[in-house]
């Protein structure tokens, strides 16, 4: 099942035009997306929220596991200021705020990702859950913890990036000044 | 060990003057700020990010499928700033691999599916094993071997680990031939 081709892009973020945005996506204000990110609405619209950085070879896809109905369609909604780092795999419908998912990690469908969550590199997540706040999952078992604050905001990082990447990539145009109504 | 001939097709990697073999199919970002020393070999699918701060690669590299070269960043009192990253000769970089290393030494074997966090240091003469995942500003002594997630130490290496690793990143070079020139490889 093929959505309709649409990408809103808000004012102020950066996608590169290198990445590979297919279907139904809202990418949020001060976003940054990194080359060869891959974002891949399949089934259902993706809705990107604000200050996230998305880096290089990451999937973030809304697809309906196998065996499901075709016509059953879920929104997958991003929060604010979230990092993804270089190789996750993200296939979560509900992901809150400030959360982080380190590199080549994976995170399930049935997983939901609160506040402040961070998802260690190599991890994967694929059980029925919602995450509590401030989550820590880490190392080779995937050994969990509750930290006592959430993982400091990356802005001064999208600070940079909104004004090197220009520089070396072309940029998607943005399309709309407000955030879309859903 | 004695090195299979590896063949890709003639159009598939560009040679440079200096014996470079690039593939067209790899990602180099700001290739301006990307310095490659010569006869290194860039795979297929290889991300180097130039564009977020200088890169250097030393002489008689390999740099395997889908491996990820990025420069780490860190953040100050004011700003971040991503650090230049070198990397030495005789470096050979598995598949899958992730390096957000600020330097990476001479003679290292990184291997497959590994993520260096940032800023880590590799010193000379070091290998990372298979999988391993070595947490943010680690830093590897020369002749050791480290593993698993978080990296820690977990055996040495020979004193003859600066030959070997000449020896394996060499034939490689050699080996690696285009289809197209079956006449040997001039040096």
């Amino acid at each position: 099942m093929s959505a309709k081709q649409k990408v809103l892009v808000s004012h102020g973020a950066v996608v590169c035009d290198e990445c590979e945005i297919v279907g139904d996506v809202t990418i949020g204000a001060r976003s940054v997306i990194h080359p060869k990110a891959r974002i891949i609405a399949d089934d259902g619209p993706i809705i990107i929220g604000e200050n996230n950085i998305i880096e290089e070879l990451v999937t973030i896809i809304n697809r309906n596991p196998a065996g499901t109905d075709a016509n059953t369609q879920q929104v997958m909604i991003v929060g604010n200021n979230n990092v993804f780092e270089v190789g996750c795999y993200v296939e979560a419908t509900k992901i809150g705020d400030h959360n982080v998912v380190e590199a080549k990690a994976k995170v399930g469908r049935q997983v939901g990702l609160t506040t402040g969550c961070i998802i260690g590199s190599m991890c994967s997540l694929t059980s029925n859950e919602i995450l509590p706040e401030n989550t820590v999952i880490y190392g080779e078992e995937c050994e969990r913890r509750v930290q006592r604050e959430r993982p400091p905001t990356q802005n001064l990082q999208i600070d940079f990036l909104t004004k090197i990447l220009p520089n070396y990539h072309y940029i998607k145009k943005t399309k709309s000044s407000t955030p879309q109504r859903t | 060990m004695e090195f299979q001939d590896q063949f890709y097709t003639n159009g598939e990697y560009i040679e440079t003057a200096s014996g470079n073999k690039v593939s067209r199919q790899s990602v180099l970002c700001g290739s301006q700020n990307i310095v490659i020393n010569g006869k290194t070999i860039i795979m297929t699918d290889c991300v180097i990010r130039g564009d977020l701060a200088n890169v250097r690669i030393g002489r008689h590299c390999v740099i395997s499928r889908k491996a990820v070269i990025r420069p780490p960043f860190k953040k100050f009192s004011k700003g971040v700033a991503f650090f230049p990253l070198h990397i030495g000769d005789h470096v050979f970089i598995d598949e899958d691999s992730i390096v957000n290393a600020a330097q990476v030494g001479s003679y290292v074997h990184i291997g497959k599916n590994c993520v260096i966090g940032r800023r880590c240091v590799l010193k000379d003469c070091c290998a990372i094993a298979d999988n391993t995942v070595l947490p943010p500003e680690t830093v590897v002594p020369p002749f050791t071997v480290f593993s698993g997630s978080p990296g820690q130490f977990t055996a040495e290496l020979p004193e003859c680990t600066q030959d070997l690793m000449l020896d394996v990143t060499m034939n490689y070079y050699q080996h690696f031939k285009a289809t197209a020139g079956v006449k040997e490889k001039k040096k």
